[in-house]
């Protein structure tokens, strides 16, 4: 039976989520052999992701069947307000079926998803922010440049460009640093490495703002928008990691007409499934330590007057709390029972 | 830096989401006062859903920011597996919000919605896909019968009238005991329920030999997630109160709002045990104490106290 009026009626605001939802998957089935180090460098990309991102987010961490010791890490940074939403499956759904969760629920406008191995640097919003605003037709940026044609040549999207005389089109051979840390991120051999070397790649260019994008985006990691989220989903979704099922996002995008666009300059790093000296060294630039996670800011409260501000400081001291919670059960009891 | 394979590549075969996708939203911030008995409230929920469900199905709890102790219980229900999706929510986004998030989220075809205060009775999923699945156009189905105002099923009628195959009847299908339960589990008194329930008839439809009565609810109802996903978003900027327009949508779309004939489910509220009525209870005088407190100017200074706690810590 109802008794009492439901304060949650009193009309007092919800949270009205951030410009920016970043969404991170992850699964780590176990914490021996190829994730042995994979919790740690979750950690490293949480922190990473606060301290080089320079505004406000909210954070979805779906967690893809992972084992006990991760779901209670989770948890922790959780209670600890590090997450905003924490989604629990109870099996692994594969990365298109989380991709369909991901996609389909993350309110935020700007969707941002990554690989829970993915190192975020100072500027990385900024240069994809102004990739995505400058080309409308953009539908996921990455923020480091693309080197791999997942569509193999038979993407459309662009094709209605090619002839616009306010986009420039060619090739180029990026920076030596960008594609050795991109080879060496990726575990690439000698043989790979020399024809990421050898062969330029794709950009365009917008003329009216001089904005330059390299052609193609990364699983990886992207940023899209929620309109343009919602409608390449959903994607197949019956193993693990199954390129045929993750290509149908690209093949959904490109056929909406959107394209797939990234960054000249290498604003995230895939750390993979192991902490290396190099990695240990920009993680020091980066100041990533140890420490305990770094807190979301705490976004301004609506201006209310001094009364009300004063009370609610003076309700929240702990000597006062129990008196609260005394005084709003008497309430509770007066004006909803005989008590 | 990657080393080696990633092992995930060669599974072969992963978990598929069920058809029917069960979705519960709870909102318990804290255990006292009007929430101090959400939590038995929402365990009872839990525990009728997993005793009295054998239709195949998927759990989606979605907590809208609830204390410490309701997120241990349903990490524990998670963890033993009666909750195959839990998603924690730090900050109350609203029930639009919740909406928003389940029905664009949730895996499956179907999604079954309840609030956290929902008791399910043996039979409530089964009967409610059936439905869902029979009538044409089926928007929404609430297992249990319950009269609402015409205006939110106008759909249905319509639909009704044009449909030669339909069977329509009209007059009293619901017991008084059965709308009595509903209503007086709103807060409602005994003699407002019973005007109500005189005032109004109900409506049968029978249609390929599926019989269903015209009406629904937004606190439990069964549908087809491509249909509610047309009506997306939802105002997320008040935690309650907007919900309405789910209703209002669904109808206004030409959808039909559905009841199973018997009740199914039931509405718990925030207590147990039924309480007894307040100051209505005929023949018996209230305390000095007690009466000056119900004192119009009285109640609404105090109301506004009580309101003001819960803002300091929630709002």
């Amino acid at each position: 039976m109802r008794t009492g009026k439901n304060p949650a009626k009193t009309g007092i605001p919800a949270y009205a989520p951030r410009q920016l939802g970043v969404a991170l998957l992850v699964y780590i089935p176990s914490q021996e052999g190829y994730f042995q180090q994979s919790l740690e460098i979750l950690r490293y990309q949480i922190d990473s992701l606060y301290r080089s991102t320079s505004q406000e987010f909210d954070l979805l961490v779906f967690n893809n069947g992972s084992c006990p010791n991760v779901v209670k890490t989770l948890q922790e940074w959780y209670e600890e307000k590090r997450i905003t939403w924490l989604v629990h499956s109870q099996h692994n759904l594969g990365k298109a079926g989380a991709w369909n969760w991901i996609l389909g629920s993350v309110p935020n406008e700007i969707i941002c998803y990554a690989d829970s191995d993915v190192l975020f640097r100072p500027g990385w919003l900024e240069a994809s922010l102004r990739i995505l605003e400058a080309f409308p037709q953009a539908g996921m940026v990455s923020a480091q440049p693309n080197f791999f044609d997942v569509l193999d040549g038979e993407g459309t999207a662009h094709l209605p460009l090619l002839n616009d005389p306010d986009y420039e089109f060619g090739e180029y051979l990026p920076p030596a640093e960008i594609i050795d840390e991109y080879c060496f991120g990726i575990g690439a051999d000698e043989e790979q490495s020399a024809a990421f070397h050898r062969n330029p790649i794709p950009y365009i260019v917008n003329r009216k703002n001089n904005v330059r994008a390299v052609m193609g985006a990364s699983h990886m990691q992207f940023i899209t928008r929620r309109e343009i989220a919602r409608q390449v989903i959903p994607l197949p979704a019956t193993r693990a990691i199954y390129r045929p099922e993750t290509i149908s996002l690209d093949r959904h995008m490109d056929q909406a007409g959107y394209l797939h666009l990234s960054t000249q300059e290498n604003y995230v790093f895939h750390m993979g499934n192991t902490i290396t000296d190099y990695l240990l060294n920009e993680l020091k630039t980066l100041q990533v330590s140890h420490q305990p996670l770094p807190r979301p800011q705490s976004r301004a409260v609506e201006k209310r007057s001094l009364h009300y501000r004063a009370a609610a400081a003076l309700a929240r001291r702990p000597q006062m709390h129990n008196l609260f919670k005394r005084l709003y059960n008497f309430l509770f009891r007066v004006l909803y029972t005989e008590g | 830096m990657r080393v080696g394979q990633n092992p995930a590549k060669f599974i072969d075969h992963v978990a598929q989401p069920q058809r029917v996708t069960v979705a519960v939203v709870s909102y318990i911030p804290f255990l006292q006062g009007y929430y101090a008995e959400s939590l038995q409230v929402l365990k009872a929920c839990l525990g009728s859903l997993k005793e009295n469900t054998s239709y195949p199905h998927d759990l989606l709890v979605f907590d809208n920011g609830s204390c410490e102790p309701v997120r241990d219980y349903l990490m524990e229900a998670q963890s033993s597996g009666q909750v195959q999706y839990l998603v924690l929510s730090e900050k109350n986004i609203g029930k639009g919000g919740a909406w928003n998030f389940i029905f664009q989220g949730a895996p499956g075809e179907i999604i079954a919605y309840a609030d956290s205060d929902i008791l399910f009775r043996p039979g409530w999923l089964e009967r409610s896909v059936e439905i869902l699945e029979t009538f044409p156009r089926a928007g929404m189905v609430t297992a249990r019968p319950l009269r609402t105002p015409e205006k939110f099923y106008t759909s249905t009628l319509e639909w009704a009238d044009q449909t030669p195959d339909v069977r329509v009847e009209r007059g009293d299908f619901i017991d008084w005991e059965v709308y009595r339960e509903h209503v007086m589990s709103l807060g409602t008194s005994e003699q407002e329920a019973r005007e109500w329930y005189n005032s109004r008839q109900d409506l049968r439809l029978t249609y390929r030999g599926v019989s269903a009565l015209v009406s629904a609810a937004h606190f439990q109802f069964t549908a087809y997630k491509s249909v509610l996903q047309q009506f997306l978003p939802f105002e997320m900027d008040r935690p309650m109160g907007q919900v309405r327009s789910l209703d209002e949508r669904i109808n206004a779309a030409g959808y039909l709002r559905l009841t199973t004939c018997e009740p199914l489910v039931k509405h718990l509220g925030n207590r147990l045990e039924e309480a007894a009525p307040t100051a209505s209870r005929p023949g018996k005088k209230l305390p000095l104490s007690a009466r000056f407190l119900h004192i119009p100017w009285v109640k609404q200074g105090l109301l506004r106290v009580y309101d003001s706690i819960f803002k300091f810590y929630y709002g």
